[in-house]
């Protein structure tokens, strides 16, 4: 089985992963009844005790005969074998978390908005600048400086490395979603996460290659379109693991039958496709689609097996805050998200429900409520990979599409109090850790009051580049032949990997 | 003074020297030489020197150096190192001093000889004289800026209030001499005097463009930069410069050479004669069509040899799914089976190609590679297009009716430009569908219909987009490629991008756009600026007749719905009285029908008493039961009236509009660096080079150019070099699983050559003989024995034509994502047949699962399902239908477990499996006939006898286990036909209904 072995032995959740495939087969078919595909499974998985691994092929270039998620070959050694894309919808205001500007408590109410007025998305609700309502410090060995709105990741913060540089080019959410998640404004293109199993494939056939666990409570902007193919082959987009009903789509069928009657159906199919298949040798489309079912029919085990957070020790879903207000929803997803690469998937992004970023007003009080459902979670998450050996390997990105204005935004009828920050493309902060990224790092800078990436800006070509090189993939030699063109996640840019943060 | 007919490239020509352009363009042959007595002039001297000597690096498209040599303007503009020309200083001039050293020309070119040069230093020395009448001071201004920066940016910035469409107080930028004219505030411009100009008071006023106008303008503030421009363009007099459009000439194209045209694909098609029968007397092939001996013949040359003919239901199965995309019906199975004729396959391929299942397959193609889609693309609102389908349903007609490919490129290419459609009463059912036919142009994705994403770049992208599409589609070359660059590997320079832009200018103009269409409830604005309201005069007067018979059905509705509330009040007041005393029953019935007003003191008295409880006002009534629930029920009958009212009959279209503006090079594909001013024309590497691009408006009077139908007609002519071999290697990929150019929509140098080229040559040919007749080539195609072969395969094959490029067998193919739905209906008899119309819409389910909305239980074919960008049935994502972006020349295919999961366990893939058992189930009783009609119906044939044990003995397990599950009170039939539904089930998920032999 295809499951990352940990270096640690004492966390309650190896005992599963140490059991053997046969008994770990048997114990998930327990949960999954009726599933005619599961029958398959006796046929010749279990023989062979894992599927004959292909010769590897390369990760990108030419027309491939046909498109699969088998593992393919890295274009120099990776640092990171998978990602974790903490996506924060709405864009978390770099002022008051990561990128404090004591010019903006000096200046405070200082009119400003001339200075910017073509970035001001709502300028007659522009106030003067503001100063952020939280207090900064540094922690760890790094002295890295993080607001007190994240108390759990203070605590991390040795293992993280901040941009404070970042920028995008639309201030408005749609197009600046497209852009951090397709390197384009527009819809079309394909998402990181499917140029990354596009270029790498995945380690374990039985999940998805790339992995989205959206929120419960409702889709993001932009919805589905934020993790599609574009003009990839369908096979490379997003498949979204629910933690209600059916996890993947299909995965079971709505009303189970007898398991007599699917195990009767399972070896019906068998059969008759041994028979098509024998009469046409040499035919490998049958062969890939017979692996087809029997890999549907290990989907059907692993994802729930992936996905019962049930399996975690108590101290683990404390850990994480499971179970408990406001964590509870967004520590399962990142807990399920650790289970998932654990098990060798190659991307898995998160989101959560509306904007809760997008703190045009209250800020005061909507960017803590923000935090706290998630800091915790996210802090966890790190310790978690930690300790089990798996964030060397695992890169763990945090970060939304843009940032926020230095000034303020003052809803008609209201007073400073209830005041927020608008949208601010041209600077914002964002962390990644683990998979090779150096801990404890800070790196580039915004201006005086914190409006626009000024120290080493870091374009969002760049991030893409940095990702795919710390998962041993050159932007360049990433590309989609299409109409002539070589399609690349970078477009026509001339990104630059950020070095500096790299271990 | 007459035009000279030669190529003159677009440089900063001054009007009044023009005549110098006919000298430089002539190329003359005598060349005087400069003696003592006589003073060098430009026209007589110099420019005939360069042309010999420098002209070839430093000209107007090359520019070397960023030099251009050939006009007067480049000349005094200089180069990358600034002014080559000190007028009366032959030692300060850069250009003197480069051929005095011998820099100049380089080493591998032949040196200036001496009395050349000393002709040049003369010339300057006398201060570079000039035959022409000619300031010297205006020639160095314009160089400096002229209105060739100036109009273009005027068009940009302020000419879509200040111009064609609209002229704002009285005002039009467009020329100098608008500009001078002004508006109803006195000229825009002042001559040498920047600071008086109105225009350029207003712009530093911050009063132009204003503001509040600018996102609906679809205009950007004019920068700093920009107006000093603008500025220095006032100042030194607003200099204008003949600007001569670059189109083709008979002057040597220097960008594509003869050589570039020899190019398998770029050279004019030719016969090509079939290899001789005889030679193939030896092998055992039967040659039935000429297609055979081109194929053995190339087989012979690698000892290779033609599979064996496939079997007779392999065949029938394969030939229907081919031409139809549907599997074969039982009964034509059957009768198939019995046929003895020897030309039985023939006769199948007939009745297909007559079927109007036909159209739809083949349109499916067309449609891909048209990038057709039912929304706008471009945003996350993705928008819908509620006409995209009449151009689905034309394209199906088209391949149904079998109309010519020649005519069917006209039409989509230019159906506005071949008939005049202006005068209603002579609109034909031919002319609305050359309107239709133009959605072609009209597919590529668009986010324009919001202000905030509608401005020239995004304008630019979407005809970039469609250039993509068309060149993908019908030339088979990466055209925008050129958008940003002279093409990389192809032949076509930047120059021949903006020529073919400049041909769809007419309709296609980023500064006089037209913006997608109102959508209810989607779009803001009314503004039908894609829509044609066109119709034939019996379609007007139909659409009347049915709108007339539709309202009386509405009014008859509405008096049952008076009459209903005069006897339920009747029937109130009824009841009512009966709690009245009875002498006051007949005054009250009397004064209920008496006006309020004209009631006497009495009836007054008693009204107000008994009124309120005897009548029912309004409010009352609609709650009142009797006619509450008969309301309802009228309503919506009138509702769906009125929903059946026709509304006048639009036709999204593409139409010239016939004022296109000028066509710029955009340096780097930047909107805002404009640089040389081409003319319409097609690709250089296509032509001969010198024949210039003629085109005329189509009619008299017509406000149209005419452009797009000299593309069109260019297109077709018998023996252009690309329109018939893409469109045969096109029809032949989807025949066989791989084109003769295996790059269907690249015939260029990156894309691989062909492997028959005889083959192809001698198809195109044929294809254009036989009038275009797509059907016909089908029929050719598949009535050839290389069609008949099997597709089993042999180890020797796999060893030496793995690849199948030999075509020594028949792929093995999967369904695509439509055949395989469509085959999932089809056999649980669950297909609706109905054609054409508006698509249906789809469901999306909370978890993501999209379905299509069928009606009364029966569903259409994939093609008529909503093509909505971001909201693609789940079925036909899963089995690779792509997304059009902008549009799919070859589908992707997957193998995944996605796939295996949707079939097994998707609801209604099991509800249709039902289907599917309940119709054998009412044609059979018995189990082993149920398994043989189940193949039959499912596989177009009968199982084997392994395969009908395996499957008759499962049939009747499964069938004991049913009965033993249920309950003794069910009805045996219950168990039965749980059982075969299991077994239809599978038999939907096997690899032999998923794969074609």
């Amino acid at each position: 089985m295809k499951t990352r072995t940990s270096t640690r032995q004492d966390c309650p959740g190896d005992v599963a992963l140490r059991q053997s495939r046969r008994g770990f087969f048997h114990r998930a078919a327990d949960g999954v009844h009726g599933a005619a595909l599961t029958y398959l499974l006796g046929r010749d998985v279990f023989a062979q005790e894992g599927l004959p691994t292909p010769t590897r092929q390369p990760a990108s270039g030419g027309p491939r005969q046909v498109y699969d998620l088998s593992s393919r070959q890295t274009h120099f050694p990776a640092r990171a074998r998978s990602v974790i894309h903490l996506f924060m919808n709405g864009g978390p205001s770099q002022v008051d978390l990561f990128d404090p500007k004591p010019a903006l408590d000096r200046m405070h109410g200082q009119s400003y908005f001339s200075e910017i007025a073509q970035d001001v998305s709502s300028p007659q609700q522009a106030g003067g600048l503001l100063r952020s309502p939280y207090k900064f410090a540094q922690y760890g060995d790094s002295g890295t400086i993080v607001s007190e709105v994240m108390p759990h990741l203070a605590r991390q913060v040795d293992e993280i490395a901040v941009i404070r540089s970042m920028y995008n080019s639309h201030p408005n959410h749609e197009p600046a979603l497209f852009k951090i998640h397709s390197g384009r404004l527009l819809p079309g293109r394909p998402a990181l996460g499917a140029w990354v199993v596009y270029g790498l494939g995945t380690e374990n056939q039985s999940l998805p290659a790339y992995v989205v666990l959206d929120d419960p409570l409702g889709l993001p902007v932009n919805t589905v379109q934020n993790w599609q193919a574009g003009f990839l082959p369908p096979v490379y987009q997003g498949s979204r693991i629910r933690s209600t009903g059916s996890p993947i789509l299909n995965l079971r069928p709505e009303a189970d039958r007898p398991a007599v009657i699917d195990r009767l159906q399972g070896d019906l199919l068998s059969r008759l496709d041994e028979i098509h298949r024998r009469q046409r040798p040499g035919m490998l489309q049958l062969d890939a689609r017979i692996k087809s079912y029997e890999l549907a029919a290990r989907m059907q085990l692993e994802a729930s097996d992936a996905l019962d957070i049930g399996q975690e020790s108590q101290r683990t879903l404390e850990l994480y805050g499971v179970g408990k207000k406001p964590t509870d929803s967004y520590a399962r997803r990142c807990l399920m998200a650790r289970r998932l690469v654990e098990r060798g998937v190659r991307f898995v992004q998160l989101y959560i429900n509306g904007q809760i970023w997008d703190n045009h007003n209250g800020l005061q009080n909507g960017l803590k409520t923000a935090c706290d459902r998630t800091d915790q979670p996210v802090a966890a998450l790190l310790t978690d990979l930690k300790q089990r050996g798996l964030l060397n390997e695992t890169l763990v990105v945090w970060g939304g599409e843009f940032g926020r204005l230095p000034i303020a935004q003052i809803p008609e009828g209201k007073d400073l109090s209830s005041a927020g920050r608008d949208h601010g493309p041209r600077g914002f902060s964002l962390w990644m850790a683990g998979g090779g990224i150096k801990g404890g790092v800070t790196y580039g800078g915004t201006d005086e009051i914190g409006f626009a990436a000024a120290e080493n800006p870091v374009s969002i070509a760049d991030w893409h580049a940095t990702i795919l090189h710390q998962l041993g993939l050159h932007h360049d030699h990433l590309f989609f032949d299409r109409n002539g063109l070589h399609e690349k996640l970078t477009d026509t840019f001339k990104p630059r990997v950020v070095k500096e943060i790299l271990a | 003074m007459k035009r000279a007919p030669t190529r003159i490239t677009a440089g900063r020509q001054i009007r009044n020297a023009l005549c110098l352009l006919v000298l430089l363009g002539s190329g003359s042959l005598f060349v005087p030489v400069a003696n003592a007595a006589e003073t060098p002039q430009f026209e007589t001297h110099i420019a005939p020197l360069f042309k010999r000597h420098c002209v070839k690096c430093h000209n107007a498209e090359l520019r070397k150096a960023d030099l251009d040599l050939s006009t007067p303007q480049g000349l005094f503009r200089g180069g990358e190192s600034g002014p080559v020309l000190v007028s009366g200083d032959p030692e300060k001039s850069t250009l003197y001093e480069q051929v005095h050293e011998g820099a100049m020309p380089p080493a591998e070119e032949s040196q200036l000889p001496a009395h050349d040069i000393e002709t040049i230093r003369f010339w300057i020395k006398s201060g570079t004289p000039f035959v022409a009448r000619i300031a010297l001071a205006e020639l160095t201004a314009a160089a400096e800026v002229s209105n060739h920066e100036i109009e273009p940016l005027m068009r940009l910035r302020c000419a879509t209030c200040h111009g064609l469409r609209a002229k704002e107080g009285g005002l039009d930028v467009r020329s100098k001499a608008a500009l001078l004219k002004g508006g109803k505030s006195g000229p825009a411009i002042v001559l040498g005097d920047p600071a008086n100009s109105l225009l350029l008071k207003r712009i530093h006023a911050g009063e132009m463009p204003p503001d509040e106008k600018l996102i609906e303008a679809g205009v950007k503030p004019i920068t700093v930069a920009e107006i000093s421009r603008l500025e220095r363009w006032i100042e030194i007099g607003a200099p204008e410069v003949l600007v001569a459009p670059d189109i083709a000439s008979a002057e040597m194209d220097r960008l594509v050479s003869d050589e570039d045209r020899q190019h398998w694909s770029f050279r004019r098609l030719r016969p090509v004669a079939i290899p001789r029968a005889s030679a193939f007397q030896d092998t055992a092939m039967v040659p039935r069509q000429p297609v055979d001996l081109f194929i053995v013949h190339k087989q012979q040359e690698q000892a290779l040899q033609m599979a064996p003919e496939a079997e007779k239901l392999t065949l029938l199965r394969r030939i229907t799914y081919d031409l139809t995309g549907l599997p074969p019906h039982p009964e034509d199975v059957e009768q198939f089976l019995v046929a003895e004729q020897p030309d039985a396959y023939e006769r199948v391929v007939d009745r297909l190609l007559v079927s109007p299942r036909h159209g739809e397959r083949w349109a499916t193609f067309w449609l891909d590679a048209a990038g057709y889609a039912d929304s706008e693309g471009k945003r996350s609102a993705d928008p819908i297009r509620p006409y995209a389908y009449k151009y689905r349903d034309y394209v199906v007609r088209s391949f149904n009716v079998d109309k010519s490919y020649d005519r069917f490129l006209l039409e989509q290419i230019a159906g506005d430009e071949l008939a005049d459609y202006t005068d209603p009463a002579q609109v034909t059912e031919e002319i609305v569908d050359n309107l239709i036919a133009t959605g072609f142009l009209r597919m590529a994705p668009d986010g324009t219909g919001s202000d905030v994403v509608n401005f020239v770049p995004e304008r630019l992208e979407v005809m970039s987009d469609q250039i993509e599409i068309f060149g993908s589609t019908v030339l088979g070359l990466t055209i925008k490629c050129a958008r940003c660059h002279s093409h990389k590997y192809d032949p076509i320079p930047q120059r021949d991008y903006y020529r073919l832009l400049a041909i769809f200018k007419g309709a296609f103009d980023e500064h006089d756009w037209l913006k997608p269409a109102f959508v209810p409830g989607q779009t803001k604005v009314q503004k039908a600026g894609r829509l044609l309201s066109i119709a034939t005069p019996a379609e007007l007067s139909q659409m009347t007749f049915r709108n007339r018979r539709i309202e009386q059905e509405i009014e008859q509705q509405q008096r049952k719905l008076t009459q209903l509330a005069v006897s339920v009040r009747q029937q109130h007041l009824e009841e009512q009285l009966k709690s009245v005393p009875a002498d006051l029953r007949q005054p009250l019935r009397a004064l209920l029908t008496v006006d309020p007003g004209k009631r006497g003191p009495r009836q007054r008295e008693l009204a107000a008493q008994y009124e309120a409880k005897l009548a029912l006002d309004d409010a009352m009534l609609k709650k009142h039961p009797a006619y509450k629930r008969a309301a309802v029920e009228i309503d919506r009958t009138i509702k769906s009236l009125q929903s059946e009212k026709v509304d006048r009959p639009q036709i999204r279209a593409l139409w010239d509009r016939g004022v296109p503006s000028p066509t710029y090079v955009y340096r780097r594909g930047d909107y805002r660096q404009w640089s040389s001013l081409v003319g319409p024309g097609v690709p250089s590497v296509l032509t001969d080079g010198k024949t210039p691009f003629v085109y005329q408006p189509p009619w008299p009077n017509a406000t149209k150019t005419g452009r797009r139908l000299a593309l069109a007609r260019w297109l077709v002519e018998s023996d252009h070099p690309l329109t018939s071999r893409v469109m045969v290697n096109r029809i032949w990929k989807h025949h066989f699983g791989r084109g003769i150019v295996t790059t269907i929509d690249n015939f260029g140098k990156l894309g691989v050559p062909p492997s028959h080229p005889e083959l192809l040559d001698w198809l195109a040919n044929q294809f254009v003989q036989t009038g275009w007749s797509l059907k016909r080539l089908h029929r050719l195609l598949v009535t050839s024995q290389v069609y008949r072969q099997t597709s089993r395969v042999s180890s020797e094959q796999l060893r030496d034509d793995a690849e199948n490029q030999w075509f020594t067998r028949m792929p093995l193919q999967r369904l695509d994502a439509e055949e395989l739905r469509d085959s999932l209906l089809a056999v649980a008899g669950r297909l609706d047949e109905r054609p054409f119309g508006r698509p249906d819409a789809v469901n999306v389910r909370k978890d993501g699962l999209v379905t299509s909305i069928g009606a009364e239980g029966s569903w259409r074919r994939s093609l008529y399902v909503r093509h909505r960008r971001k909201e693609m049935p789940t079925v036909l994502e899963t089995f690779d239908l792509p997304q059009m972006n902008p549009a799919c020349q070859q589908r992707p295919t997957s193998t995944v477990a996605q796939q295996a999961l949707f079939l097994m366990n998707n609801t209604a893939v099991r509800a249709l499996s039902q289907d599917f058992a309940r119709r054998i189930l009412g044609q059979t009783a018995d189990p082993v006939a149920q398994v043989e009609r189940a193949y039959l119906t499912a596989l177009g044939h009968g199982p084997t006898a392994e395969e009908r044990e395996v499957a008759v003995q499962t049939l009747l397990n499964l069938e004991a286990e049913f009965a033993a599950l249920s309950n003794v009170a069910e009805q045996p039939q219950d168990s039965a036909e749980q059982a075969l539904a299991v077994l239809c089930h599978t038999l939907m998920n096997s690899a032999a209904f998923l794969f074609v032999d």
